[in-house]
């Protein structure tokens, strides 16, 4: 299906941030931010397009000044709003106003089941505690929580206990994401990012520990297609593009925050443009099979896996994904 | 009869653009177009796609019509019998409440 707008936009509202993670794809992004203002008229573009979810990234979406007014804005205009945090700066205080600014569910980085691998992943000591703390105040507050965690060679074992220590401090969904080699997660890609067969052999784990995860478990890599797994969205393969789009904080839209190729502006090109005539999207919602996916029984399905992962690593979108282990 | 509302909480959007694209190849003769999605609904996390009559009866609980009257309403717009139509309607209803998304 093609729709007449993305159904959710992943709004980086800010590149600051008080982390410096090793995985990161934005850490070393520059760029100008909108004003109060400018980001109101983001907000009543999204809702006109009849955009459903809002959700904001970044860099550390706290770490922005009017997050809360942005938040409460978007909200009142029917948009449902998640973000991704750190969860450095979520206290008591922080979560009450993310209840009261109509945040739908905040989501919080957790890589590790122990803070040595957490804290060192992501290059802040206390960190750890923090993102359970952060998780505990939300679920204090009323906001429901989520955890993404990034999978990656030294928490691969240990990811059961990282899902089930989010559950136990209150989240509902984890989210076991795969390991995108763009920014920082490209130059400590080698060191960092799973082997094809571990990947295989991860999902194989995850998907048969599923229904018995004492939370719900969600993943975002169209090669487990290969494990028969069908997506119950309306695109198959990557959504970014199809069912996404990543603004940055000047306003420029990316097909996603992996993706580093500038489609237009949202407040001077419009939403509706982007959208609609943007040849990098033209491009990733029609690819075409190379290599190995020619001939490939899950084409369909997995439309050449994560397209972020095969742009950075081979300069095409067609190419087969980096991560894809079929022979 | 009870009037018929969608619950609130529940996301979703129709795509006009592609109900034209399913009607128009309905009537270049290619009947399965009848199976698209041009509604979607998102669900606990899951992407639901309503084809063209479950999108049509969808837009229509607005609360302000019961089962007969959404089936009359379809009825009279695509020139089917009504006996026919409301069998659909109460399928998809039923179903409907059984996911819960209706108020
Ligand atoms: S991954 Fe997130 S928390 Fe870590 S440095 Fe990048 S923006 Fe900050
Ligand atoms: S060969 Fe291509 S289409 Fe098949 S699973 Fe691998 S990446 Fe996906």
């Amino acid at each position: 299906m093609k729709l007449s707008a993305p159904l959710t936009v992943n709004w980086t509202l800010s590149y600051a941030c008080n982390f410096s993670c090793r995985h990161c794809y934005s850490r070393e992004i520059e760029k100008s931010e909108l004003s109060l203002e400018e980001n109101f008229a983001v907000v009543d573009a999204l809702a006109g397009a009849r955009v459903a979810f809002v959700n904001f990234g970044g860099g550390e979406p706290l770490l922005y000044p009017h997050l809360y007014a942005v938040t409460k804005h978007a909200s009142e205009s029917g948009l449902k709003v998640t973000m991704n945090s750190n969860g450095w700066l979520i206290d008591e205080e922080a979560a009450a106003k993310c209840a009261e600014a109509g945040f739908r569910s905040v989501g919080i980085s957790i890589d590790g089941a122990e803070a040595a691998t957490h804290d060192g992943f992501r290059d802040r000591p206390g960190s750890y505690a923090r993102a359970h703390r952060a998780l505990k105040n939300l679920c204090g507050a009323g906001v429901p929580t989520t955890v993404s965690a990034v999978i990656f060679k030294r928490n691969v074992k240990s990811y059961r206990e990282i899902v089930s220590q989010a559950a136990d401090s209150g989240a509902g969904t984890v989210y076991l994401h795969n390991f995108k080699c763009s920014g920082r997660g490209m130059e400590n890609r080698e060191e960092l990012d799973l082997s094809p067969q571990e990947w295989r052999d991860f999902y194989e784990d995850a998907l048969a520990w599923r229904d018995e995860a004492p939370c719900a478990l969600a993943f975002d890599d169209p090669v487990i297609a290969l494990l028969g797994e069908e997506s119950s969205a309306a695109v198959k393969g990557s959504t970014c593009g199809k069912l996404s789009l990543h603004l940055e904080p000047d306003g420029d839209a990316t097909p996603c925050g992996f993706i580093p190729l500038t489609l237009g502006n949202i407040l001077t090109d419009g939403l509706e443009k982007i959208w609609n005539d943007s040849e990098v999207l033209h491009q990733m919602r029609n690819k075409e099979a190379t290599g190995k996916c020619v001939g490939c029984s899950v084409y369909g399905e997995c439309l050449g896996g994560c397209t972020a992962r095969a742009l950075a690593t081979t300069g095409s979108f067609n190419a087969p994904d980096p991560h894809c282990w079929k022979e | 009869m009870k009037k018929l509302s969608r619950n609130p909480d529940l996301v979703w959007r129709d795509e006009p653009a592609e109900r034209e694209g399913i009607v128009k190849a309905l009537e270049g003769g290619d009947e399965s177009a009848a199976e698209r999605g041009w509604v979607i609904i998102i669900d606990k996390g899951s992407m639901h796609q309503l084809n063209l009559l479950a999108g049509e009866i969808w837009l229509l609980l607005d609360g302000t019509l019961d089962e007969y009257e959404v089936a009359k309403n379809l009825a009279s717009r695509y020139d089917a019998p009504i006996e026919e139509i409301i069998e659909d309607v109460r399928e998809f209803i039923a179903d409907c409440e059984k996911k819960g998304w209706l108020a």
